[in-house]
């Protein structure tokens, strides 16, 4: 499994870099961005967006950071990644024409792609995990304080809401062959998702509403997570993921 | 699954009943029986396309068939075949490697599941071979990404080894290594099947011949009796303008000759491997005309499938 481990870890950690800078910009932005919010608040173009921005106005800091690091952060490179951790999972052994050899083995199919699933999966989330757990200390610098555990949560609903996406790639790369049609098809989605959601009269209809700005506050409030959403989007994957197994069961290399 | 009703016999290490596979309207393979006992080296020959790889893949679980059973070192071949490939090993016939990886690291990666031992074993069969393991997979020819396969297949101790193409692209001297390691390891109990559509590669270290055509088994006899038959084959080109029909029917008034007539030449299988009787009766015979060119004893197996089986591609 060291081919596959060091394949999954070079990626997760780029894609933490990349978060963790975007991250790192927007809290040392954070001074500027309340003290310029009266000027923005009149310049947001659409009634979701100024939800947002009065959301930041309400909640300070906390709806800020939750703002730049899930909604945007992990929301625009997490869902990239999830995609793109998972439209090779399967496809991309079948299109370089290794699905056979990787078959081949004395291990049995629900084993490889498990152990294919959980190593996507983990790259998915554990950076949203570790990025988060820098929130405290990077806030801290622009002299904000803020506790660990609500970060922890929220990175729980997002990497929930991610894992979904992940899962229904993996799903289309255990019947697909093409990984790069996969990634097309899903990156499309996802865009038009989030075109949907920037409309206010359709904006319910998008998946981005499952891990909104409004969930992760609830979550801060609460101090618990929102099983009515994550227990929903937690059965999509595992669905997804048993029937990824029962297509790759029969497979043909 | 419909299985043929012959009983499936306990001391065989390879046996089909009715195995059979289609893709679609295609049928991949007509239901097939097949037993081969320990120790024997069994060359699977066809042409691209006969079907040699859908029955190896669906002896090695990764094809499941439509009907029929299969059973490998005794176990049947269900599910996704994972018991099946505890007790065997298998070299696709397909090579795509992972190209990033060093050759050492990938022979392991082929490994996993195997334990400590084979990955020994693995790397000395890849040293015998001359295989620069320290190099990325990427850096290597077609044939040593084949060595590569074949080191990995080679390497475990287990009772049946299935060999797709187990020898293309390697050089002569090469396959040489390989098939005298095989035979070494058929001489250890070890049942090989191995596939090939280059008849002449593979079949001086065979016991038996299986031969398959568009998907059916059309041939299955001993390879010493292949090459004896081989011995009695006798080719006679005519010159333009001969009528060729004529010359059929007459050649076929020899006792214990078939005739096949491809163009202006006539393949002549004959009762006994004693060519001289029946040259010296061609050339005699008054209502014959002069042959131009008579080849015998020296047409390859190949040539005899063609003959006998009208396939091409061999």
């Amino acid at each position: 499994m060291g081919r596959e481990i060091r394949s999954y870890l070079g990626r997760a950690l780029a894609y933490a870099l990349v978060l963790e800078a975007m991250l790192a910009a927007a809290i040392l932005y954070w001074p500027q961005f309340r003290d310029n919010l009266p000027a923005i608040l009149k310049l947001v173009p659409s009634r979701v967006m100024g939800g947002m921005v009065d959301a930041i106005v309400k909640g300070g800091a906390t709806s800020y950071v939750n703002l730049q690091h899930f909604f945007k952060g992990c929301h625009a490179l997490g869902g990239a990644a999830a995609v793109l951790f998972a439209m090779g999972a399967v496809a991309g052994e079948a299109h370089r024409g290794t699905l056979e050899m990787w078959l081949a083995r004395p291990l049995s199919r629900k084993r490889i792609l498990c152990e294919r699933y959980a190593l996507g999966a983990l790259a998915v989330a554990l950076p949203v995990f570790a990025t988060s757990a820098t929130i405290p200390w990077l806030l801290s610098l622009v002299h904000e304080k803020a506790r660990l555990s609500p970060y922890l949560l929220g990175s729980t609903h997002e990497s929930v809401f991610l894992l979904a996406i992940y899962s229904a790639t993996f799903l289309l790369s255990a019947v697909g062959s093409r990984p790069t049609a996969i990634a097309f098809a899903m990156l499309l989605s996802l865009v038009l998702e989030f075109a949907l959601y920037l409309v206010m009269e359709a904006t319910h209809g998008s998946i981005f509403r499952l891990a909104d700005l409004e969930d992760f506050t609830r979550i801060f409030e609460r101090g618990s997570l929102d099983w009515r959403v994550c227990g929903p989007l937690v059965l999509f994957s595992a669905a997804c993921l048993a029937a990824s197994l029962a297509a790759f069961e029969r497979r043909v290399p | 699954m419909q299985a043929s009703a012959q009983p499936i016999p306990s001391d065989r290490r390879i046996v089909t009943r009715g195995l059979s596979r289609s893709f679609g309207k295609k049928v991949a393979l007509h239901p097939i029986d097949l037993d081969l006992g320990p120790g024997q080296i069994v060359g699977l020959l066809g042409p691209n396309g006969s079907g040699k790889s859908t029955l190896l893949r669906a002896l090695m679980g990764l094809v499941r068939p439509d009907s029929g059973r299969a059973f490998v070192d005794g176990v049947e071949v269900s599910g996704d075949g994972t018991a099946v490939r505890r007790r065997s090993t298998y070299a696709p016939g397909e090579i795509a490697l992972y190209g990033e990886m060093k050759g050492a690291a990938h022979l392991e990666w082929l490994l996993r599941g195997r334990g400590r031992e084979a990955g020994k074993k693995a790397r000395a069969i890849a040293s015998d071979l001359g295989l620069p393991l320290e190099k990325k997979v990427r850096a290597y020819s077609h044939g040593m990404k084949r060595q590569l396969l074949l080191s990995a297949a080679l390497a475990p101790e287990v009772g049946v080894r299935i060999l797709d193409e187990a020898t293309e692209g390697l050089d002569p001297s090469r396959r040489g290594v390989v098939l005298e390691r095989l035979a070494d390891d058929a001489a250890r109990g070890t049942t090989i099947l191995l596939s090939s559509h280059h008849l002449g590669e593979v079949d001086r270290a065979c016991d038996v011949l299986v031969f398959l055509s568009e998907g059916k088994k059309i041939a299955e006899e001993a390879a010493a009796s292949v090459a004896e038959r081989a011995r009695r084959l006798v080719r006679l080109s005519f010159d333009e303008g001969v009528e060729m029909g004529k010359v059929s029917e007459r050649l076929s008034r020899f006792e214990g000759a078939r005739v096949r007539i491809e163009g202006l030449r006539a393949t002549v299988t004959l009762g006994s491997a004693e060519p001289s009787t029946f040259l010296s009766s061609v050339l005699s015979a008054p209502d014959l005309p002069r042959p131009r060119a008579a080849e015998y004893g020296e047409l390859s197996l190949s040539d005899l499938y063609r003959e006998i089986y009208g396939v091409e591609g061999c």
